[in-house]
C-alpha cells in the first residue's frame, strides 16, 4: 500500500517535471539516446559466435556478410563487453565433452591474441571497465552447460583458471548432476554433486547461471548460492510460455537475492504468436533442421547462422509469423515491473538463435537504448539495464569468492 | 694445445687448492658447502609427486610422510626451493581421456600450492622463481611429461601453456601420434610434421622442450628445429650407463651447443650400470618391467598402490643380490661427465624424485645438500655449483622466454 502510494506521487513528479520542461521530441530522445549508449558499458551475456571461430573461416576483424557479431559491427553497436559461450550439445559428456570445451576456449583466447588492439580478455567487473577505458572490447566467457565439467570439480577449476566467468547449469538435456527444463527431470533438480558443483562456482568467483535449467534446479541453485544468479539468456513466461523462460515468481525470487535476467532476443522464447505457429506444425522445424543440414552438415558455427537465414525464409513465406525487435523492450519492461530495474540485463543469443526483425546484429542495439528512453526510463535505469547490473553481479560474485577464500 | 695448457694449469690449481684445504680441515668445506647450498636456488626439473596428490590416500604435501620422496618440510631440510611438478599420464592412454586426465593433474597441482601458500609460491617465469626464493618460498611449476597428453590437438598446447605448463617432453615411454619414444619402435622416424608444428607453438608459448624419453632421431629433429634451447628435464649419460633414456655424449654436446641442459636423473637403472644389467636381467628394465600385470591386477588404476608393490618386488631381489646396491655417488660422476664433455652450463638436476628407484645416500630430497659438498670437494667452483643446482636451468628458461616474446611480436 504504502509502495502504490509513492508509485503515485513519482509518477505526478514526473509528469509535471515533464510539462515545466517541454514535451520531448522524438530526435531529442534520439540524440540524447545515442549519447547514452555510447557512454554506457554496454554487456551482453551470451554469443554463440565461438562455433564460428571453430568453423575455420571466421574471423572477428573485418565485417562479415553472415551472423550477428564481428568488432565492426559491435562498434557500430557500442557493445563494450562479450561473453563468448562455450557450447557443445548436452548428448556429448566425459572426457569428448571436456576436450571440446578446451578446444572453444582456446579459439577465444586465440581470437583475442590475434587482434590485442580491439578486444582483450577480460574476468573480473574491474577488468570490463578497464578495457573501456582503454577503448577495447572486453571479452569474456561463459560455459554453456554442466556436462562441459563431465562431473568433475577439477575441470571447472581449471575453466576458471582459463577464464570462464560463468557456467549455464545444463543445457537442453539434463546433465549428470541437473535437470534441464527441455529435458525429463531425473534428478529433482540439483543432485548432491550439483550442489557441490554451484558451491565451488561461488569460491572460484563463476557466476551460477541457471538459463536452461529446470524450475526446481533453479529454486535449489538458488537456495545453495551464497553469490547472486544470472539467467543469461532467458526471458518472461508470462509473455512467452516457453520452459526456457522465467515465471513471473521465479524473476522476483532470484532479484530477491540480487540476480539478474538477461533477456534472449529468440523469436521463440519472445513471442507466443511464434512459439505457437512452431508447434502447430512441426513438420517446419524439421524441414528447417534437413535444410541447415544441407547447407552445413556437422559445422556448428555454419548451422546457427544458416538455422536463423532459413527460419526468415519462412516468415517471408507467410508460414511462420513475424516478430518485431520491440518484442524484448516488451520482455525487459516485464522483467523491471515484476523483479525491478536493477535486476534485468542483455543476453541476446546473437549467432545462437532466429533473431527478430530490427536486431539483426550487434550494430542495432542502440534502438534499445532508444526505446527505453521513449518509454520514460531514466538514464540512470538504462545504463543499469544494458551493463550496469551485470557488472554489480559480477562485482559481488567476486566479493563472495574472496571471503569464501579468506575462511578455508 | 692453448687449452691443454690452460688444463694443466686448472688441474695443478685444483690440487694445490685441495692441499690448502686439507690443511685447513674437512670441516671447512663441508660449512661452505652448508652456506652455498641452502643461499642457492636449487631447482630440481622432475618430480612425480602429482600423482600421491591424486591417489595417494595418507600423503600430505605439507606434513613429513614416512615415505616418497618430497614433501615440504623435506624440501626444506634439503634446500630444495623450486620443482617442476609432473603430470604424468600412461602413455597407452590418449585422446580426450588423456587431456582430462592430465588437466586433474595441473588442477591437483594449484589446489596444492594454493593449500600451502604460506611455503609454496606458483610460477611461471626465471623471474618469478627468483621472486619466490626472495620471499622464502618455494617455487612450484609444472611440466608436462610425454605429448599423448595433447590429445594430438596443438590448441591443448597453448591451453596447457594458459595453465601455467612451463615444459612438455616430447614422448613419453610409448611414441605419441606424432613424436618417437626412445623406448619403443619408430614410427615416424623421430618428428612428424604435425610434430614439427608442435615445437614451434612451444616455442612461441614459451614452454621449454623437453626430449628426455625421446628417440635420439626426435632428439635431433627437435634440436633442429626449436628456436630456443632444449631440457633433458631427467635424463642421464649413455657414456656411464648405456640405457636409451640416456643421452650419448654426441647428443649432450649437440644439445649444450645450442644452450640446453640436461638435468640428471637419479634412477639406479640410468645411472649404474651394473643395476641396468641385472634389472634387465631379473625385473624386466623399468619400462617393460616383469611384475606389471601382477601389479595391475593387484592396484588397479591406483598408481600410489602400484608405486608401493613395486618398491617391493625390487627390495626383495636386492635382498636377494639379484640387484647390485647403487650408491648415490654415481649422480656426482653423472654430473662430472657431463660438466667434462659439455661444460658447467649444461647440467642441471633432474631427481625423478617419487617416480624411480633412488641410489643409496639420497633417499629424499633432504639429502640434496650433500650433492653441493661432494662437487666443491670434486673441485667444482662456487658459481659452477650454483649454476648445477638451478642457474643454468633458469637461463634456459630465460632464453625460451625471450624467444617467446620476440615470436609474438613477429605475429
Amino acid at each position: 500500500m504504502f509502495r502504490n502510494i509513492f508509485m503515485a506521487t513519482a509518477a505526478l513528479c514526473f509528469t509535471g517535471g515533464a510539462f515545466m520542461t517541454r514535451t520531448p521530441r522524438a530526435d531529442d530522445i534520439a540524440e540524447r539516446a545515442n549519447k547514452l549508449h555510447f557512454s554506457s558499458i554496454v554487456v551482453d551475456t551470451h554469443d554463440d559466435t565461438t562455433q564460428r571461430f571453430l568453423d575455420g573461416d571466421f574471423d572477428l576483424l573485418p565485417r562479415n556478410g553472415g551472423g550477428s557479431i564481428d568488432i565492426p559491427r559491435m562498434k557500430e553497436g557500442g557493445l563494450g563487453a562479450i561473453f563468448f559461450s562455450i557450447w557443445i550439445p548436452s548428448k556429448i559428456t566425459g572426457p569428448e565433452a571436456v576436450k571440446h570445451a578446451l578446444d572453444q576456449i582456446d579459439a577465444v583466447r586465440e581470437q583475442v591474441r590475434k587482434h590485442p588492439k580491439e578486444i582483450t580478455l577480460a574476468t573480473t567487473a574491474g577488468e570490463i571497465r578497464e578495457a573501456r577505458k582503454n577503448g577495447k572490447i572486453a571479452a569474456l566467457m561463459g560455459v554453456e552447460g554442466g556436462h562441459m565439467i563431465a562431473s568433475d570439480l577439477g575441470m571447472l577449476r581449471s575453466y576458471a583458471t582459463l577464464g570462464v566467468r560463468y557456467m549455464t547449469l545444463t543445457h537442453s538435456g539434463n546433465d549428470e548432476w541437473a535437470d534441464s527444463s527441455t529435458d525429463k527431470a531425473v534428478h529433482n533438480g540439483l543432485s548432491d554433486l550439483g550442489r557441490d558443483v554451484v558451491r565451488e562456482m561461488n569460491r572460484l568467483g563463476v557466476m551460477v547461471d541457471i538459463s536452461h535449467v529446470s524450475d526446481k534446479t533453479f529454486y535449489d541453485a538458488l537456495e545453495v548460492s551464497k553469490a547472486p544468479l544470472i539467467a543469461s539468456h532467458s526471458s518472461c513466461r508470462a509473455i512467452c510460455d516457453a520452459p526456457r523462460n522465467m515465471t513471473d515468481q521465479m524473476i522476483k525470487d532470484f532479484a530477491a537475492k540480487g540476480g539478474v535476467i538477461q533477456i534472449n532476443y529468440h523469436v521463440g522464447f519472445l513471442s507466443q504468436e511464434f512459439r505457437d505457429a512452431e508447434k502447430a506444425d512441426p513438420e517446419i522445424n524439421k524441414a528447417i533442421s534437413l535444410e541447415v543440414q544441407k547447407r552445413c552438415g556437422d559445422k556448428e558455427g555454419c548451422q546457427l547462422i544458416e538455422g536463423d537465414k532459413i527460419t526468415r525464409e519462412y516468415v517471408e513465406k507467410g508460414k511462420l509469423p513475424h516478430v518485431d525487435w520491440t518484442k524484448i523492450i516488451e520482455h525487459i519492461d516485464h522483467a523491471v515491473k515484476v523483479g525491478g530495474v536493477d535486476h534485468v540485463g542483455l543476453g541476446s543469443d546473437f549467432d545462437g538463435a532466429n533473431m527478430p526483425y530490427g536486431m539483426e546484429d550487434a550494430s542495432k542495439l542502440p534502438k534499445i537504448t532508444e526505446a527505453l528512453l521513449h518509454k520514460g526510463y531514466s538514464e540512470g535505469d538504462v545504463r543499469k539495464i544494458l551493463g550496469e547490473n551485470t557488472l554489480r553481479v559480477m562485482a559481488e560474485v567476486e566479493r563472495v569468492s574472496r571471503e569464501m577464500n579468506a575462511v578455508r | 694445445m692453448r687449452r691443454i695448457l690452460a688444463m694443466l694449469c686448472v688441474v695443478a690449481c685444483a690440487m694445490t687448492g685441495a692441499l690448502l684445504v686439507r690443511a685447513s680441515g674437512v670441516d671447512e668445506i663441508a660449512e661452505r658447502a652448508r652456506k652455498l647450498h641452502f643461499s642457492s636456488i636449487v631447482l630440481d626439473t622432475h618430480d612425480d609427486t602429482t600423482q600421491r596428490f591424486l591417489f595417494s590416500k595418507t600423503f600430505e604435501l605439507g606434513k613429513r610422510n614416512p615415505d616418497g620422496h618430497v614433501d615440504i618440510p623435506r624440501m626444506r631440510e634439503g634446500g630444495m626451493n623450486a620443482i617442476f611438478f609432473s603430470i604424468w599420464v600412461d602413455g597407452r592412454i590418449m585422446g580426450p581421456p588423456a587431456v582430462q586426465k592430465a588437466l586433474d593433474q595441473i588442477d591437483a597441482v594449484h589446489e596444492n600450492v594454493k593449500k600451502y601458500s604460506n611455503d609454496m609460491a606458483f610460477c611461471r617465469t626465471a623471474a618469478e622463481v627468483r621472486e619466490a626464493h626472495k620471499n622464502g618460498k618455494i617455487a612450484a611449476l609444472i611440466g608436462v611429461e610425454g605429448g599423448h597428453m595433447i590429445g594430438n590437438d596443438i590448441r591443448m598446447v597453448r591451453v596447457f601453456g594458459d595453465l601455467g605448463v612451463r615444459y612438455m617432453t616430447l614422448s613419453h615411454f610409448y611414441n605419441d601420434e606424432w613424436a618417437d619414444s626412445s623406448t619403443d619402435k619408430p614410427v615416424h622416424n623421430g618428428l612428424t610434421d604435425y610434430g614439427k608444428e608442435i615445437v614451434r607453438e612451444m616455442n612461441r608459448q614459451g614452454m621449454m622442450v623437453d626430449i628426455s624419453h625421446v628417440s635420439d632421431k626426435t632428439f635431433y629433429d627437435a634440436l633442429e628445429l626449436s628456436k630456443a634451447p632444449l631440457i633433458a628435464s631427467h635424463s642421464s649419460c649413455r657414456a656411464l650407463c648405456n640405457h636409451p633414456r640416456d643421452m650419448s655424449d654426441d647428443m649432450i654436446k649437440a644439445l649444450a651447443a645450442k644452450g640446453g641442459v640436461i638435468q640428471i636423473n637419479y634412477e639406479r637403472s640410468f645411472i649404474d650400470q651394473a643395476y641396468k644389467d641385472a634389472s634387465d636381467k631379473y625385473a624386466g628394465g623399468v619400462v617393460t618391467p616383469k611384475y606389471e600385470e601382477e601389479i595391475r591386477t593387484k592396484c588397479g588404476e591406483d598408481l600410489e598402490c602400484a608405486g608401493r608393490e613395486a618398491q617391493k618386488i625390487i627390495n626383495a631381489l636386492i635382498a636377494e643380490g639379484k640387484l647390485p646396491h647403487v650408491s648415490w655417488e654415481r649422480i656426482i660422476d653423472h654430473i662430472d661427465h657431463v660438466a667434462k664433455l659439455a661444460g658447467p652450463d649444461h647440467v642441471g638436476l633432474g631427481s625423478d624424485f617419487d617416480g624411480a628407484d633412488m641410489p643409496d645416500g639420497l633417499e629424499d630430497c633432504s639429502k640434496l645438500p650433500k650433492i653441493t659438498e661432494a662437487l666443491l670437494r670434486k673441485g667444482y667452483s662456487e658459481d659452477d655449483v650454483r649454476k648445477i643446482l638451478g642457474g643454468n636451468t633458469l637461463r634456459v628458461m630465460e632464453q625460451v622466454e625471450r624467444v617467446s616474446r620476440d615470436l609474438q611480436a613477429q605475429r
